[in-house]
């Protein structure tokens, strides 16, 4: 009977971090919208609700209510199933992020930890869960049966094969001084110093490299090549219409969400702000909301560094991107990782 | 519960394994077999060891995989053709191999009569993992990355033989297309060097070939 009531709480937790996290994708997209106007001097969309604050969801709307079309001589199975992949590798990975620290509801004495699993190897499992997500673009250019699609599809796979590689061990240098993969945990060390003991201080190159690789990863200017407009109409999702390219761009958002969330579990101390833990006292109402408030800020923060990236650097050229990622970023990946191994070694005491 | 699991995630594994091996069309294959890997990557979460799970789905099916399916969509290789002469031992051959593999696994099912589930040691999780692996099985590790070393440089070697072009050459892809004569290592001259050039032209140039493009209209009439 327990365990039936565990599922049962488990899924209400999905299900409330899912619509939070989709509620703050949609408001992404338009806050994407209205900050590259902003950037490019016109106004962005602003009639629907107050200053446009309604726009997602007429935009759901639309996409809901437009006409389906499918390609006569796509792969009818492969196509249905591509944006479902990428949404729902997009989606998983939600559930091993630390929202918060566990927080007790006033006047009652239950608390309620704001992470929905934890795993031991739950970086681990975000990466695997990402590197999954790559199928749904490729097998979205292979089915459309378009060389455009094609063409974006094998420069995504291609793409996000090698700034793997860079994220990947970017992640090492900050895995070795937290000693652990469970992000749960990765939090919790870096709450010394009245919560300022964040990773990036001890880690600036690896928090570099790990933003212009999520960057690729993510598919996101200035490394946008598999959609890129002026040479590939509009690359892997040409063909895609109506709900289905909906789902492609909804789990363009999830995923830069997630990295967003991964570089602040990670090197930005996660829920930890400065002195919330002096000012408010451990485990009390506060201290969890001001938590889970500053992690959501600094994600915001993040995220707008992106859309200010979009507006403002042109787009990479093909060769250049796969010189960059295994000539550049790579090299200096391994770098980052003997400089923190050493000084690990020299200095045991110290971190 | 945990049977209801096992039944699933078994039976899907089992499933998509079947499937690999009907298909027509290798992009399909390919995409069941990256079923099999996740089915697999289930099954090891549900033996407590979710550390194996994880490098399961990424190096299988996150990595090799999309290599796999990748050459597939770049070479857009056709359906295969049904009832093709060539290989026809082999259908003999893979039923007689499964029937001893089926046999084993009945032979075993018949034999042991006691199932001992050993306590959880946290065997499969990072730490035990990684501690065995960089103390008793350090030899072992150390080989196999040397394998894996030997296995890039070989592909390293056998792509730079086919090209006469020294590294510094730069070759831009489409503006000229090289003969299979010359890119056959069989073809090249005995006294192969390293030449820098800045164009194919030049490198054929210093590597006393007329014009590659010339050469090339010349295979092709």
């Amino acid at each position: 009977m327990d365990t039936a009531i565990d599922i049962v709480l488990k899924f209400v937790a999905i299900s409330v971090a899912f619509v939070v996290v989709l509620l703050v994708v949609a408001y992404t997209v338009l806050a994407e919208r209205r900050v590259l106007g902003f950037i490019q001097g016109r106004l962005g969309p602003n009639r629907v609700g107050y200053g446009g604050i309604l726009q997602p969801f007429a935009d759901l709307l639309k996409f809901i209510l437009k006409e389906d079309i499918v390609p006569d001589k796509s792969t009818r199975f492969i196509y249905f199933l591509a944006p479902v992949i990428a949404t729902m590798a997009a989606l998983m990975t939600m559930i091993v992020y630390p929202f918060g620290p566990d927080i007790r509801i006033p006047f009652t004495s239950i608390t309620i930890p704001l992470t929905i699993a934890r795993l031991d190897i739950g970086l681990l499992y975000v990466l695997g869960i990402t590197s999954i997500g790559v199928y749904g673009i490729m097998l979205a250019g292979w089915s459309s049966n378009n060389k455009y699609s094609l063409m974006g599809g094998l420069r995504s796979s291609a793409q996000m094969i090698s700034y793997e590689l860079a994220l990947g061990l970017s992640l090492i240098g900050a895995i070795l001084l937290a000693g652990t993969l469970d992000l749960g945990q990765v939090v919790e060390q870096q709450s010394g110093w009245h919560g300022l003991r964040w990773l990036i201080f001890f880690q600036p190159l690896g928090f570099i490299i790990y933003m212009i690789s999520a960057i690729a990863e993510t598919n996101r200017v200035p490394f946008d090549l598999p959609e890129a407009e002026t040479e590939l109409v509009a690359g892997f999702h040409t063909e895609y219409s109506a709900m289905k390219f909906a789902l492609f761009f909804l789990a363009e958002y999830i995923n830069m969400f997630t990295v967003a969330m991964l570089a602040t579990t990670l090197f930005l101390g996660g829920w930890n702000m400065p002195f919330a833990e002096s000012l408010f006292g451990r485990g009390t109402f506060l201290f969890g909301l001001v938590s889970a408030l500053g992690f959501l800020l600094k994600v915001v923060l993040i995220l707008f560094l992106y859309i200010w990236l979009r507006g403002t650097l042109p787009r990479f050229r093909f060769d250049q991107l796969m010189n960059f990622g295994w000539k550049i970023l790579l090299p200096l990946a391994l770098l980052n990782i003997f400089l923190t191994a050493t000084a690990i070694f020299l200095f045991p005491n110290f971190f | 519960m945990l049977v209801l699991l096992f039944i699933l995630f078994g039976g899907l594994a089992i499933g998509c394994a079947l499937a690999v091996v009907a298909q027509r069309n290798p992009l399909y294959s390919a995409i069941s077999l990256v079923g099999v890997f996740i089915s697999l990557a289930c099954l090891y979460v549900m033996l407590a060891a979710p550390f194996i799970a994880a490098v399961q789905v990424i190096v299988y099916a996150g990595a090799i995989m999309v290599l796999v399916v990748f050459v597939i969509m770049l070479l857009n290789v056709e359906e295969e053709e049904r009832g093709r002469g060539r290989l026809k031992f082999l259908v003999p051959t893979a039923i007689a191999l499964a029937a001893i593999l089926i046999a084993e696994v009945a032979f075993i099912l018949v034999t042991v009569q006691e199932f001992r589930v050993s306590p959880a040691t946290g065997v499969g999780l990072t730490h035990s993992i990684g501690s065995q692996l960089f103390t008793r099985y350090l030899l072992p590790f150390e080989i196999t990355s040397i394998l894996l070393l030997m296995a890039i440089v070989g592909a390293m070697t056998l792509a730079r033989r086919g090209g006469l072009l020294s590294p510094n050459a730069r070759v831009i892809p489409g503006v000229t297309t090289l003969p299979r004569s010359l890119v056959d290592p069989k073809a090249a001259p005995d006294d192969l060097r390293a030449v820098e050039a800045d164009s194919t032209g030049g490198a054929a140039r210093l590597l006393g070939l007329t014009d590659l493009r010339s050469q090339a209209k010349r295979e092709e009439s």
